[in-house]
């Protein structure tokens, strides 16, 4: 639900693994084959010199390598900390223009702790569930409801979503207006603590 | 977006990995790598005494690693080779996580297979009349399979077993679909 770049994340991992691939496959073949290996290391060797050199006579060189090394580093905790986002915690807000009958106009905001506060509350008497955690996500713009119930063991998951259904429908009568709500039922931690329900 | 996208966005979102953690992972380790070579070349730029290794030196040890005797290049290269293929593998699996999802007009559902086994199972000792501790339920990506263990002496009839969990299953709206197979085990147990 989070808007996590799913596709850069693979992406990276994939051009990772390919960098290594290659690496890895181009060392063993060249190793494998004699003539290979004596031309790159009598090529390599003949380049520690220079290179050596090279780095004595311009140490700047150092500096740009550290300077891309830090850059890199940027990049990638940039990467690392994009990941999880998109949680909000405003379900409505509906603003008001003023107009002849209204002449303040005016805002609304509506929290999502109203929403996860109500419909905790009213699932949360389901003798099919152990608990319910309410949270706000923005997707594509959209505020958008993601309700976890942790199911009682043995629970029907078709009943328990009616269930929940119809709590979320008495939620749109109160709230006056529908936002998308996805339902997750899960069976965790939680599930395992508590007993199963003897009355069915 | 309208609403049915943005289900089937948030369905396939929570029934597949992200792929986060080994994401990070990479990520920080090369950071690490890089902040290390970075150190170290500023270290060598103001002529300071190098942490583990100064640059030069990393540089003569990359260039006089082809003299290194074969079978050990070729062991190093072989290993890299491996984790790039797993990882390449990683990149391109679906990684689903054990849910499945069902989209209706009001509200999208996203259940865990263990719930589905848990409610399965209860279905199963309903009907068979046994014990829940006798039954255990396996789901898999299309198929479920229902393993119930008799008490000794007592005789379980498998058909009308597989007839409740059917109809089970076929309550159900979430996808991707389910097939149950119910096996009476031909041991008994002492209840």
């Amino acid at each position: 639900m989070n808007s996590t770049n799913r596709f850069l994340n693979r992406f990276f991992i994939f051009v990772v693994g390919l960098v290594v691939l290659a690496a890895g496959a181009a060392l063993s073949a060249g190793a494998l084959l004699p003539d290979v290996q004596r031309t790159i290391s009598e090529n390599a060797e003949r380049a520690v010199g220079p290179t050596n050199d090279t780095i004595d006579a311009q140490p700047w060189i150092l500096w740009v390598a550290a300077v891309v090394a830090l850059l890199l580093i940027l990049v990638i905790l940039w990467f690392v900390f994009r990941q999880g986002r998109g949680h909000t915690g405003t379900l409505l807000q509906v603003d008001e223009q003023r107009t002849k009958d209204t002449p303040t106009g005016g805002r609304v905001v509506l929290d999502v702790k109203v929403a996860e506060q109500v419909l905790e509350e009213a699932i949360g008497r389901n003798p099919d569930v152990v608990a319910v955690d309410v949270t706000g996500f923005r997707i594509r713009k959209q505020s958008t409801l993601r309700l976890t119930a942790h199911a009682r063991r043995g629970a029907s998951p078709v009943q328990l979503r009616r269930d929940i259904e119809a709590a979320i429908h008495e939620w749109d009568g109160v709230l006056g207006t529908s936002t998308p709500v996805v339902i997750q039922i899960v069976s965790g931690l939680r599930t395992r603590l508590a007993s199963t329900n003897r009355v069915v | 977006m309208s609403t049915p996208a943005l289900y089937r966005r948030a369905v396939r979102r929570e029934t597949h990995s992200p792929r986060s953690t080994l994401a990070i992972t990479i990520a920080i380790i090369l950071a690490l790598v890089l902040a290390w070579l970075g150190t170290e070349s500023v270290l060598a730029a103001i002529g300071q005494p190098a942490l583990l290794v100064a640059p030069k030196d990393i540089v003569t040890a990359v260039l006089t690693a082809a003299t290194a005797p074969a079978p050990l290049l070729v062991a190093i290269g072989a290993v890299a080779a491996i984790i790039g293929l797993v990882l390449i593998v990683l990149s391109l699996a679906p990684a689903r996580q054990g849910r499945r999802g069902s989209i209706a007009d009001r509200t999208a559902a996203v259940v865990d297979d263990r719930v589905i086994a848990q409610s399965l199972a209860r279905v199963a000792s309903y009907a068979g009349d046994i014990d829940p501790s006798q039954v255990s339920v396996s789901v898999g990506a299309r198929s479920a399979r229902v393993d119930v263990t008799p008490t000794s002496g007592r005789r379980v009839d498998q058909r009308e077993i597989q007839q409740a969990v059917d109809a089970e299953v076929a309550s159900y709206d979430y996808r991707p679909a389910l097939r149950a197979r119910v096996r009476v085990s031909s041991k008994g147990t002492v209840a």
